[in-house]
């Protein structure tokens, strides 16, 4: 992975938009290709906030554009609000794959708002989907408050969900990044996040900003945050609904960019996790925002099919990427009767850790790896509906602290085997 | 990779395999054990799931162990019961079930029991078989072997009575009206089960219980008592060991065999072996639809077991008059290839050696309803001698290599068990598993194609079948569907290219993709399907609708 075209030096264009700038002390970003059905929700919001939490304190609205082809700019610029425009430029590979998050290019356009920020000299920087409708003017205030005054330097987003509402980011991603960089972190790919002046600073200076499009520079901006030892908090949001045609709803696809991107942060910035300890819980500010728990269908009978199938279908790769021990216990699992079908929380961070380690290790064609991973992932989910489906919203809680609790007690087995 | 489902045998493809006629390692002449355990790696790769082995019991061998005189025990020439235990072990090592031949209707007249039966009617054994003072009790029971045997009872001079028997003389019947060879034959059952078996595949199954003014097969009290069995051994194993009758029997006479899902796992299929041949030598698909209309439904957890060819003549007991005579006269043209009602030759002679329609019959044998069962030595192509007696032609060792004795063994050529194949065109240096696995387009290498495209999908085990009705008969084109996938197979069965004309106006929008190949041919539409097929061509297809896949877990939508 290489370094970004953009560097600390900004484009002449954004340089000049910058020169006629009065002074600010908020700056809000939207990441953005092709979003003008939804950035005037976003707008909206923004307005919001700041006329209701920040009334007279100078903002200024940071637009980075994969190039969108319809009016999303010209929205963002008809916003009212001091505007800086800064186009990057996306790999064409990413433009082509449409990835989940909607921005090809992510890396490129968080380092410019990054480096765009620091230039303007703010206190804050807050980073917004474009494609994330459900976003209020309350959000800035529970992202941004804990910037200006209790000291925080990252603030990242918790969501209020249903406790099946990101399955993927809850058994997989968040246990995983939490026992890689000694903190738990509830939301890790979310994307809205504040940044405080101290963290700009860090991050601009830094010369190893990833490239890839895919989330990866969301994970090495926490990482860095917390190894460097800024103060990372979380901040309660509502609820998150997006509207995109970019995001896919095919598992493979996004199990394989998601973990794809952890996998490939670990494989880059080693000195991230490989020696991390756990540490403190991570503060966690705003009132509760209590997730919808409206009754959902799901079918789980099919996703433990699916993992038969799997079983039946995938055991030649499987047999490749997992270890002797893990695959036996995986092939154990009784999965006749549906009712009584479980998951234990230890293999399954085991099989996440092998994966990682088949990753690594490039043990079969990467894309096959991840994607091969859906299967025991639909597995572990419906063990996961099973056992809490009828238990209460607290239940739910403590079965994904399990999880959490598995990946950390696991993590040395995944050090022991990465060397 | 193990099909841990307990209904793993609806997804299995069966081998059949005799001990005797693998691999020989201990130098003796005939096949054993540890042959089979250094033979396991090929036969995982050649991508089946189970293995069923033919009667490896102690027995006088006077019909190839079918007469069983020791249910306890391993024929001493394939090994011991320990090394059993190794082989039963290294196949479950390598994903592979194992199931075994169990004689139940009789027994050797070599057999303890019939000794003790037959020496006093006050021995615990008197009643364990069927006597009678008289040869006339049962007269409307048929005679099975009708070139060896006149009657069904033969007088034993010991004890001055007639027993019974349904095969040859020296197969003495169990009786089944006695609870305690009931009893005895359960414990039998467990005695293997124990060890690990996965199932047996249960001899001559009809013919248990003898009732005066029936034809003595497929009584009800028969069927009682394999339910009883049945559900012994679900109770006490665990629900995965399975019981696969041969039931030489139409359709609508097997299917109690399987209950209501309670007696039979599977069943053989055996009329519609026959009508795969006769299909493919008129080229006309009808004598294969046909039997499908008289096929009944079965109960889900219920398979049928379909094959080609196996260790016995391929029986004609289940053909008309004038399909018997059709099947002598195409093919048995010399009247050493007849026995009983029906043919002792192997595949690829009975069809002449023509690469084409061994491949199209195994195209059907592969996508029809059911779990195929595989012949050893049939997946190269293996040949016949049809001059050996009885079903030894189809019995010889299997050919590995051009080494000596066709790699079977290392002893004198006189001393094999049975000689290898040896003449010019399916001969062992012509027709070996060497050979044909370093050939990329060999029958052994088409083979292994054809089952692993087969595994891809479980549509093949588990899917309804529906025939489309296209103007050419000489294309048989059905439609395979299970939960939410389709595959369409589309088979030739003239020696001549043939075009045909499909209605499949239903999945329009879907695209073909051909399996093997993963080509997708054109999408189709409301017009009818054009296909165009090679000589004995056929073609795999699975129907993709756009959007196929997509069908919600319902956690997809917010699952980051």
């Amino acid at each position: 992975m290489s370094a970004v075209a953009v560097g600390p030096e900004l484009p002449p264009d954004v340089d000049r938009q910058l020169d006629g700038l009065a002074p600010a002390e908020l700056a809000v970003s939207v990441l953005t290709y092709n979003n003008a059905a939804t950035v005037p929700a976003v707008v909206d919001a923004v307005h919001a906030g700041l006329e209701k939490h920040f009334t007279g304190t100078p903002a200024v609205l940071i637009n980075a554009d994969a190039g969108s082809s319809d009016t999303t700019v010209d929205r963002l610029a008809e916003s009212g609000l001091p505007f800086v425009r800064a186009h990057h430029a996306a790999p064409a590979a990413q433009l082509g794959a449409v990835p989940f998050h909607g921005v090809p290019g992510r890396g490129a356009a968080l380092r410019l708002a990054v480096a765009v920020a620091r230039r303007l000299g703010v206190r804050a920087l807050l980073v917004l989907e474009a494609d994330v409708t459900s976003v209020t003017g309350e959000w800035l205030e529970r992202l941004l408050r804990p910037v200006l005054e209790h000291g925080a330097d990252l603030v990242l987003p918790v969501h209020a969900r249903h406790r099946y509402d990101g399955t993927i980011t809850n058994l997989v991603l968040a246990p995983l990044v939490g026992a890689l960089l000694g903190r738990r972190l509830h939301q890790p790919l979310s994307g809205p996040r504040a940044l405080s002046a101290r963290a700009l600073e860090r991050l601009a200076a830094e010369s190893r900003w990833p490239e890839s499009g895919r989330s990866v520079a969301d994970l090495w901006i926490a990482g860095t945050a917390l190894a460097d030892g800024l103060s990372v908090h979380e901040a309660r949001l509502g609820r998150w609904r997006v509207e995109s045609n970019t995001r896919t709803a095919d598992l493979p696809a996004m199990v394989a960019q998601t973990l794809g991107a952890v996998f490939a942060m670990m494989d880059e910035y080693e000195d991230l996790w490989l020696g991390t300890a756990a540490g403190p819980p991570v503060p966690v500010e705003g009132p509760p925002v209590l997730p919808s728990d409206e009754p959902v269908q799901i079918d789980v009978e099919r996703m433990i099919g699916a993992f038969t199938r799997g079983l039946r279908d995938l055991g030649t790769i499987w047999e490749h990427v997992l270890a002797p021990d893990t695959l036996g216990d995986v092939l154990s699992l009784e999965a006749d009767d549906v009712e009584r079908f479980r998951f234990p929380d230890d293999l399954w961070a085991r099989v996440v850790y092998d994966f990682a380690l088949g990753h690594h290790w490039s043990i079969v064609y990467r894309d096959h790896l991840l994607r091969s991973l859906v299967p025991l992932y639909l597995g572990r989910t419906a063990a996961y509906v099973l056992a809490t489906r009828r238990r209460d919203a607290a239940a739910a809680e403590s079965a994904l602290a399990a999880v959490a609790d598995a990946f950390e007690r696991e993590k040395p087995y995944l050090v022991d085997r990465w060397r | 990779m193990k099909n841990t489902a307990r209904d793993w045998y609806k997804d299995a493809v069966f081998y059949e395999v005799h001990v005797k006629a693998f691999k020989d390692a201990n130098g003796d002449g005939i096949g054993d054990f540890a042959g089979l355990i250094e033979s396991l790696d090929y036969i995982q790769e050649l991508g089946v799931d189970c293995v069923w082995i033919l009667p490896m019991y102690p027995s006088p061998l006077r019909d190839d162990g079918y007469d069983i005189s020791d249910f306890y025990g391993i024929h001493p020439s394939y090994g011991t019961v320990a090394d059993f235990q190794k082989f039963l072990d290294a196949a479950h090592a390598r994903d592979l079930r194992v199931i075994t031949d169990l004689v139940m209707n009789h027994t050797s007249d070599q057999h303890p029991w019939f000794q003790a039966s037959r020496s006093s009617p006050l021995s615990p054994y008197a009643d364990y078989y069927v006597w009678s003072s008289s040869d006339r009790r049962f007269g409307d029971a048929r005679i099975i072997f009708v070139d060896t045997e006149k009657s069904n009872w033969t007088l034993d001079p010991t004890r001055g009575e007639y027993y019974w028997h349904r095969f040859f003389s020296h197969q003495p019947d169990l009786n089944y009206d006695n609870s305690a060879v009931c009893r005895a034959m359960l414990d039998v059952m467990r005695f293997w089960l124990d060890r690990g078996l996965d199932g047996f595949r249960c001899d001559a199954v009809p013919y248990l219980v003898e009732r005066e003014g029936t034809s003595c097969e497929n009584l009800p009290e028969t069927h009682a008592i394999l339910k009883e069995f049945r559900a012994v051994i679900d109770q006490e194993y665990g629900g995965d060991r399975i019981l696969l009758a041969e039931a030489n029997q139409w359709p609508e006479d097997v299917r109690p065999y399987f209950g209501n899902g309670d007696e039979f796992h599977m069943s053989f299929h055996f009329p519609l072996m026959p009508r795969l041949y006769l299909g493919l030598r008129l080229e006309d698909t009808r004598p294969i639809t046909d039997i499908f209309t008289h096929t009944p439904p079965i109960p889900p957890t219920c398979q049928w077991g379909l094959f080609l060819r196996n260790h016995d003549e391929l029986t004609l007991e289940m053909v008309t008059n004038e399909e018997r005579a059709f099947m002598y006269y195409a093919y048995a043209h010399e009247s050493d290839m007849k026995l009983n009602l029906g043919i002792r030759r192997r595949l690829a002679p009975l069809l002449d050696g023509d690469r084409r329609r061994v491949e199209l019959l195994n195209c059907l044998l592969l996508t029809l309803p059911g779990s195929p069962i595989i012949y050893y030595g049939d997946e190269i192509g293996m040949g016949d001698n049809v001059y050996l007696g009885d079903r030894n032609g189809v019995r010889t060792p299997m050919q590995w290599s051009r080494d000596r004795n066709a790699g079977f063994s290392s002893v004198e050529h006189g001393q094999l068990y049975l000689p290898v194949i040896t003449d010019p065109v399916y001969g062992y240096e012509a027709v070996n598993v060497a050979a044909q696995a370093r050939q990329p387009s060999s029958l052994l290498n088409t083979m292994r194609r054809l089952l692993a495209a087969r595994r891809t999908s479980s549509v093949f085990g588990r899917g309804n079948i529906e025939f489309l009705r296209p103007r050419n008969s000489k294309v048989l084109a059905y439609l395979r569907r299970h939960a939410r996938e389709t595959l369409l197979i589309v088979a030739n069965l003239s020696a001549t290219p043939q075009p045909v004309e499909l209605d499949l106006a239903a999945f329009t929008g879907a695209t073909p993709i051909e399996m093997l190949g993963a080509t997708a041919f054109p999408t189709i539409r409301t017009a009818p399907y054009f296909l165009s097929l090679g000589p004995h061509g056929f073609y795999w297809f699975r129907l993709e609708r756009p959007g196929d896949g997509d069908e919600p877990f319902g956690i997809e939508r917010t699952a980051i």
